[in-house]
């Protein structure tokens, strides 16, 4: 009878331990494993997608000039380049026609290749990585594994975990909630995408992240990307203001046009 | 961005009635009197706050009041508004002040 106790005791402790994480160093240890991270701080912008006052990319701009997607132009993780199957091709024409819906952010994948800049804040225990539109990836580099299915719910952001291997950050994110219903930019993929990213200084000034995307849902096979990063110019901080002022609606004849404005506080 | 006409460029002098500086999107309000003295509110879509501020604009920069011409694409379906391209004071000055980052 004692023993049983004891064993149920032991369970009680270990359920309520939470998850495994990686063991508490000291601080001396710590700041050992941090002198070792590579320093990407500052703000970084997808590469030529420094955008003007209008909200549009000079790239971005000329492409649509000659008649071009401005987005095919600057964003890779649009979707233009991925292997669709079927149902991929059927969500991404029902996103082309939804074009100018209201969006709620930006979400992950498609805050990592946005005009907005990304902020990567590298401790030994986890990346954050940060945008101007508050999107969060808490990137945990601490050795633990994605939480037990029944632990676990879809997000616009996904459960990301991390590892380095050398000077490049491997990410694996899953439980993507379909982010084209967040942002209407984003590519239409499925939850039951499995997204890896290896991220690294290239150069001064270039940061690499090559993407590989399987989704058995919407892709025929892996997608593979890549988004190049720049500093961000004329940035001293990050700008952030809340999300609650979008203005584009629908006409009459149901095309997208701009709504009257409303009294602001 | 596609609700834009962007073959075509309009030029408009005003008085704004109020700088929306709001994500996602900066709007001007600015109120324009045409030809025949008849005052018309466009609804001037911009960039977010944060690529403004990139170029030098601050909430502060349009206050309600100030006279300013703007050079825009025009929304395709013919209402008072369209995407700022250009922002200037009357005389032809830029606005927002550029700060290296």
């Amino acid at each position: 009878m004692r023993r049983v106790a004891a064993l149920m005791a032991a369970g009680l402790l270990v359920a309520m331990a939470g998850p495994v994480v990686a063991q508490t160093k000291s601080p001396a240890a710590r700041a050992d494993v941090f002198r070792k991270l590579p320093n990407w701080s500052g703000y970084w912008l997808t590469e030529n997608d420094e955008t003007s006052i209008g909200g549009l990319s000079q790239r971005a701009i000329e492409a649509k000039a000659t008649g071009q997607s401005g987005p095919r132009a600057v964003m890779s993780l649009y979707g233009f380049g991925a292997p669709w199957n079927d149902e991929g091709k059927r969500r991404q024409a029902e996103k082309a026609k939804a074009g100018g819906r209201k969006a709620e952010g930006w979400g992950y994948p498609i805050m990592m290749n946005g005009a907005a800049p990304i902020q990567f804040m590298i401790t030994p225990e986890e990346v954050l990585i940060i945008n101007a539109y508050r999107d969060v990836r808490h990137v945990y580099t601490d050795g633990r594994k994605h939480p037990d299915p029944d632990d676990i719910w879809p997000t616009v952001w996904g459960d990301s975990i991390g590892h380095w291997e050398g000077d490049t950050l491997v990410i694996d994110t899953i439980q993507v909630k379909n982010p084209n219903y967040y942002f209407h930019g984003a590519p239409p993929l499925s939850e039951e995408a499995h997204y890896v990213e290896r991220i690294r200084l290239v150069a001064p000034g270039k940061i690499e992240n090559d993407v590989t995307i399987i989704d058995p849902v919407t892709l025929t096979g892996p997608w593979k990307a890549k988004v190049t990063y720049q500093p961000a110019k004329g940035f001293d901080r990050m700008i952030s203001i809340e999300y609650d002022n979008d203005r584009t609606g629908s006409d009459e004849a149901g095309q997208n046009t701009i709504e009257p404005a409303t009294g602001r506080k | 961005m596609a609700m834009f006409d962007q073959q075509k460029t309009v030029t408009l002098t005003g008085t704004v009635r109020e700088f929306q500086w709001t994500n996602p999107h900066c709007y001007i309000q600015l109120s324009v009197k045409n030809a025949a003295g008849v005052t018309t509110e466009w609804s001037l879509e911009m960039g977010a706050p944060m690529y403004l501020f990139a170029e030098g604009w601050r909430p502060s920069t349009l206050k309600a009041g100030t006279q300013i011409s703007v050079s825009i694409n025009p929304l395709k379906d013919g209402k008072p508004g369209g995407v700022v391209l250009t922002a200037t004071t009357p005389d032809g000055k830029q606005l927002g002040k550029k700060k290296a980052a």
